[in-house]
C-alpha cells in the first residue's frame, strides 16, 4: 500500500512535533486532503485556546462538531468534557450524575489525576470512529492536533500506563482499549512535524526512538516545515547581509536535512518556508505541495 | 533591568514552547556571571549542543554543575528532571523508611507519578524552593517546562496549595477500605446499601484504583504539609520583588494573542513582569527584489515578506501594551549561539536593547 492510501486508511492520525512547528497548520492540511478524497475527516484540537478554526475558516466550535466542508468536520475538545459524558453514561440517574459531576472532589480528580486526561483524548477518539461519541456525522478518521512532542509520547502511552496501574474495574477496560487502538498497526498512525533546526530535529528523533521501544512502531510520516530555499550559486553579492543571513539559515536547515537522512528511516516530506500569513489560504498552499509530493503531480491534479 | 546588578535574584523566563527561553536563560547566565555574580542556571528543555556547551549533558540530572567559563562571578547551571527530583523529595521528607518505601512502591506512583503532565511543573517549583533556601547563589536564572500554555509552571504552587487544602483530600485520606480490600462504611457500617455502593462505584471507577489511590494519598500524608508550605513558600517568592518574569514570544502577528495572554495574566497574578523579549526577529532588508536568476529575486521577496510581517507583529504587539511595559526585538541570527562566546554575544546584544530601550521611554 502506498504511503497516501496508508494516510488515508487510518482511523487515527496523530500529529505533533515540538512546539511551533507548524502542527496546527499540517493537521488542518492534511484533513482538507483526506476529506476531498472522499474520507469522512474529523480534525480533533485539544489546546484550550481554539485556533484551527482559523486555519479552516469556521467559526470556532465551542466544543461542538462544526461542519467545515464536505466530509471535513472540526471539534475543539476539552478532556475535562469527555470525563463528564463518561459519568453520564454510567450514572444512569441525571440528578446523581450532575451531584457527582459538581462535587470538588471530582473536578480536583479530573484536573489533577496524572494521565486522566490523555486518556480521555484518546478514549474520545476511539469513540469518534466506532460511532459511539456521535452517530452523525459518522467519522472514517480522526486526525489529532495533538500537544507538543514532550506531551504527545504521554498522549500516546497514557492509556497503557493507566491500564498497567489500574488492573481492573470499567477504567482498565477503557485504558486497555484505548491502548490497544493506539497500538494497533492498522487504526493509529503518527505523523511527525518538524523544521530543519537542532531541537526539533532532535525531539522527531527522540520521538520516533520512544515510539519503537514502546509501541514496537515507526511514524507514517515526517513533515520537515518552513525550509528556506537553496541559495542559487549565481547569487555572489559579498558583503549582501540579506544574502548572508539567506546562506546561513539555509545550511543549519541542510546540515539538519543531512542528519535527518542519516538518522531517520521512513518517508519524508519537505516543505518550503511560504511567504503567505496564517490563514486558510496557507493551508489551500500546504495541502497542495503536500499532495504533489505524496500524490505525485497526477494524483494532485 | 540591568543584569550587571544584582538585582533580582531570581528571574524567570517564561513563554511558549519553541521561542529560544532557554538559550535566552543561558545567555543571561553567561552575562550575570560576567558581571561577578554567583548565578545558576536552571534548564528543562535544553538542545544537545547547549547541554554540551553549559556541560550539563553528562552529569547527573537535578545534579548542578560547574560551567567551565572564565569570569569574574561563577556559573553554575542544572537540569531538571522530574521524577528523579519526586523520588529524592519523598526521600528527603518522609519521616522514616516505611513510610518512604510505602510511597515509592505504591502502584499508582510508580506508573504514573513520574510520567505524566504537571508533575514536571510541581518538580519545579520544588527544586526552586531548594535552591532559594541554599542560597548558594546570588542570582538564579529559571527557564521553565515546554508546556504548549507555559502558564501551567506559573500557576503550580497555587494548585498544590488548593488541592492540599481542598475536601479532596480530606475524602481520599480516611481509612476506606479494611484490610480485606473491602470499602469500609459498607463492609461494616452500613450494611446492603454499603455493598450496593460498593458495588456502584466499582461499576463507576473500579475499586482497585480507588484502592491503589486511597493506599497512595494515605501514604503520602506525612508530606503534605512540607508540600504545602513550600509550595506557598515558593508561591510568595515568586510575588515577591525578588522575582522578576521575562517573557519571550515568537515573531510575527499569528504570536500575539498568546502573548498578550501571557502578558495580563502575570500581570493580573500580581508577578513582576520585566521586559518583553519578541525573539529570533527577521530583521528587515532595504532594496528591491532583484536578482541574478529567478529563484535569488523569490529568495528576496521572501526575506523582505518575513522582515515587515515580524516588523508587523512587533508594532501590532507594542500598540497592544501598556506604555509602560519595555518591550524588545531580538534579531535572528544568521547562527543558532551553540558555544559560550556566542551565548555571552548573545546575552550582550540583549543587554544592549534592553539599555537603549530604557532610555527611550
Amino acid at each position: 500500500m502506498d504511503l497516501y492510501q496508508r494516510l488515508k486508511s487510518r482511523r487515527l492520525l496523530v500529529v505533533t512535533g515540538k512546539g511551533g512547528v507548524g502542527k496546527s497548520a499540517m493537521t488542518a492540511a492534511l484533513g482538507r486532503s483526506l476529506a476531498a478524497r472522499g474520507r469522512r475527516t474529523l480534525v480533533l484540537e485539544v489546546d484550550p485556546r481554539e485556533n484551527l478554526h482559523q486555519l479552516l475558516d469556521v467559526p470556532p466550535s465551542g466544543g461542538e462538531v462544526t461542519r467545515v466542508a464536505a466530509d471535513l468536520y472540526l471539534q475543539n475538545l476539552k478532556p475535562k468534557a469527555v470525563v463528564d459524558w463518561l459519568v453520564d453514561e454510567k450514572v444512569p440517574i441525571p440528578m446523581l450524575a450532575r451531584r457527582v459531576k459538581e462535587s470538588p472532589v471530582y473536578q480536583r480528580f479530573v484536573e489533577g489525576a496524572p494521565g486522566l486526561q490523555e486518556m480521555a483524548i484518546i478514549g474520545h477518539c476511539l469513540r469518534v470512529v466506532s460511532g459511539q461519541a456521535f452517530s452523525r456525522p459518522r467519522i472514517d478518521t480522526v486526525i489529532l492536533d495533538a500537544p507538543a512532542t514532550g506531551h504527545g509520547i504521554y498522549l500516546l502511552t497514557a492509556p497503557r500506563l493507566f491500564a498497567e496501574a489500574i488492573t481492573d474495574g470499567p477504567f482498565h477496560h477503557l485504558a486497555q482499549q484505548g491502548a490497544d487502538f493506539v497500538a494497533d498497526p492498522d487504526d493509529a498512525g503518527l505523523v511527525i512535524v518538524t523544521l530543519a533546526e537542532e531541537m526539533p530535529v532532535q525531539e522527531a528523533l527522540e520521538l520516533r526512538q520512544a515510539l519503537a521501544e514502546r509501541f514496537g512502531r515507526q511514524p507514517d510520516l515526517l513533515i520537515t516545515n518552513g525550509l528556506y530555499p537553496p541559495l542559487p550559486p549565481d547569487a555572489a553579492g559579498a558583503g549582501d547581509p540579506l544574502l548572508e543571513l539567506w546562506r546561513r539559515r539555509r545550511r543549519i536547515n541542510e546540515d539538519e536535512l543531512a542528519r535527518l537522512e542519516r538518522d531517520w528511516q521512513g518517508p519524508k516530506v519537505e516543505l518550503p518556508l511560504l511567504p503567505i500569513d496564517r490563514g486558510p489560504a496557507l493551508i489551500g498552499a500546504l495541502q497542495e505541495r503536500l499532495e504533489a509530493v505524496l500524490l505525485g503531480p497526477r494524483g494532485a491534479a | 533591568m540591568d543584569l550587571r546588578a544584582g538585582r533580582p535574584p531570581f528571574l524567570v523566563c517564561v513563554g511558549a514552547g519553541g521561542v529560544g527561553k532557554t538559550t535566552l536563560a543561558a545567555a543571561l547566565g553567561l552575562l550575570s556571571a560576567r558581571a561577578g555574580h554567583r548565578t545558576l542556571v536552571m534548564t528543562f528543555d535544553p538542545s544537545l549542543r547547549l547541554k554540551d556547551a553549559l556541560g550539563v549533558g553528562a552529569a547527573a540530572h537535578g545534579e548542578e554543575v560547574a560551567v567551565p567559563y572564565d569570569a569574574p562571578g561563577s556559573l553554575h547551571a542544572s537540569l531538571l528532571d522530574p521524577r528523579k527530583t519526586f523520588d529524592r523529595l519523598v526521600a528527603r521528607y518522609a519521616p522514616d523508611d516505611a513510610t518512604r518505601d510505602r510511597i515509592l512502591g505504591n502502584p499508582y506512583y510508580d506508573h504514573l507519578a513520574g510520567h505524566l503532565g504537571g508533575i514536571l511543573e510541581y518538580m519545579a517549583v520544588e527544586r526552586l524552593y531548594e535552591v532559594a533556601r541554599e542560597r548558594r547563589y546570588d542570582r538564579v536564572i529559571l527557564d521553565t517546562p515546554p508546556t504548549r500554555q507555559a502558564i501551567d509552571f506559573l500557576e503550580a504552587p497555587q494548585r498544590i496549595v488548593s488541592f492540599l487544602d481542598s475536601g479532596a483530600l480530606k475524602i481520599a485520606l480516611k481509612p476506606w477500605f479494611d484490610e480485606d480490600g473491602h470499602l469500609q462504611p459498607g463492609g461494616r457500617r452500613l450494611g446492603f446499601i454499603g455493598r450496593g455502593l460498593e458495588r456502584f462505584l466499582d461499576r463507576v471507577v473500579g475499586l482497585q484504583l480507588l484502592r491503589d489511590m486511597s493506599e497512595f494519598f494515605r501514604a503520602f500524608e506525612p508530606l503534605f504539609d512540607g508540600f504545602r508550605q513550600r509550595a506557598q513558600a515558593v508561591e510568595n517568592l515568586l510575588a515577591s520583588p525578588d522575582a522578576h518574569f521575562l517573557l519571550v514570544a515568537g515573531p510575527g502577528e499569528a504570536r500575539i494573542p498568546d502573548t498578550l495572554f501571557f502578558a495580563r495574566r502575570l500581570k493580573a497574578a500580581g508577578w513582576r513582569l520585566g521586559p518583553l523579549v519578541v525573539n529570533r526577529v527577521h530583521p528587515r532588508f532595504d532594496g528591491g527584489a532583484e536578482g541574478s536568476s529567478a529563484a535569488e529575486r523569490d529568495g528576496r521577496q521572501l526575506f523582505a515578506w518575513l522582515g515587515e510581517r515580524h516588523a508587523r507583529g512587533v508594532d501590532a504587539l507594542r500598540a497592544l501594551l501598556p506604555p509602560e511595559q519595555q518591550l524588545v526585538a531580538l534579531p535572528l541570527e544568521p547562527d543558532e549561539p551553540t558555544d559560550l562566546a556566542a551565548l555571552e554575544a548573545m546575552g550582550r546584544r540583549l543587554q544592549e536593547l534592553l539599555r537603549s530601550s530604557a532610555t527611550d521611554r
